[in-house]
């Protein structure tokens, strides 16, 4: 639901550090989304396409990695990936002592400028 | 021509509610984000805690998109409020909090509570720079909400099940909540609780005594 103010928050990261190094336009730019982060891809390249328009990310290209939901089990010590945007249990023992490893980001990882 | 960012998108966010944080800290207030879906009785909860409270300083920050009336409901009990309105944003965000810092007397007070835009999903990803996320859910909203929006369970220190008067008319399973929200959060302390009979307020009022005193 709030992908606007984060496509918000990638244009202005991204314009900031494009003017630093010194150019003018971003061609793409690449990002990480975890499952459970409650980002939904496609709205976000939705909203990032209204709002780009008139800034230094006006003709880029959003391109999103999903990171899936992986978890470590405390009982069993297995690690573990699921399917779903959260873990109820450990697959392995089934025990509920278990924290999230991956599946949380929200991360800018690089762009190309020109 | 590659660039590294490397950076966190929500990093201008996390930077605010830490200096919101800061800010907390230094003035020695406990500062509660209560959340949920719009209708749960968050306003209902604030009233009945102030209304019971007797030791605490309370002081609240309204979050709605429009409108001003949850504010003037708090201030006709007498309690330090300010209401921001969001225009249409789905979440309180850091700044938002900190602009209005200076309208409430943050010295005064040993809890502040900031309730939420009404809705289940985005407030559980922004911080405000709280030290505890509380949720409310209304059984009537039904057993499938912790597994529909885990985030906000996940996220949350405390789970308020509200409206329990209402459990002999509805088919609802409170037995699922408790286990589904538990399993996504084992830490999670739950009360249940009815804003319109008063059952289950005195433990969740003693609670929060417990946790603003060791603040």
């Amino acid at each position: 639901m709030h992908e606007l103010s984060i496509a918000q928050n990638i244009i202005e990261i991204i314009s900031e550090q494009c003017s630093k190094s010194g150019y003018a336009q971003i061609d793409s730019v690449n990002i990480r989304i975890g499952r459970a982060s409650g980002v939904m891809p496609d709205a976000l390249l939705f909203a990032f396409d209204a709002i780009k328009v008139d800034t230094m990310a006006r003709d880029a290209a959003l391109h999103i990695e999903e990171v899936p939901v992986t978890g470590l089990c405390r009982d069993c010590e297995s690690s573990f990936i699921v399917e779903e945007e959260y873990i109820l249990f450990c697959p392995h023992c089934k025990g509920n002592s278990f924290h999230i490893t991956a599946g949380r980001e929200m991360d800018i990882l690089d762009m190309e400028v020109s | 021509m590659k660039v590294k960012v490397v950076s966190r998108i929500l990093e201008a966010n996390e930077r605010i509610a830490l200096e919101n944080r800061r800010l907390f800290d230094k003035a020695g207030v406990y500062v509660i984000n209560l959340m949920s879906g719009p209708g749960a009785g968050k306003t209902s909860l604030l009233e009945k805690t102030l209304s019971l409270n007797t030791e605490l300083k309370i002081g609240v920050i309204e979050g709605d998109i429009a409108g001003s009336d949850d504010a003037e409901r708090i201030e006709r009990l007498g309690a330090p409020v300010v209401q921001i309105n969001t225009g249409g944003a789905c979440h309180l965000d850091a700044n938002m909090i900190y602009e209005v810092l200076h309208d409430l007397p943050l010295q005064d007070l040993d809890l502040l509570v900031i309730e939420n835009v009404g809705n289940l999903v985005c407030p559980a990803e922004f911080k405000v720079g709280e030290d505890i996320k509380v949720m409310v859910l209304s059984i009537a909203e039904g057993h499938d909400k912790p597994l529909k929006y885990p985030l906000m369970f996940r996220e949350s220190a405390a789970l308020i099940l509200n409206k329990i008067d209402l459990a002999p008319y509805l088919d609802v399973d409170m037995h699922k909540i408790k286990k589904d929200a538990l399993s996504l959060n084992p830490n999670l302390k739950i009360f249940e609780i009815s804003c319109k009979t008063g059952e289950g307020l005195p433990a969740w009022t003693e609670w929060l005594r417990t946790k603003a005193r060791k603040s």
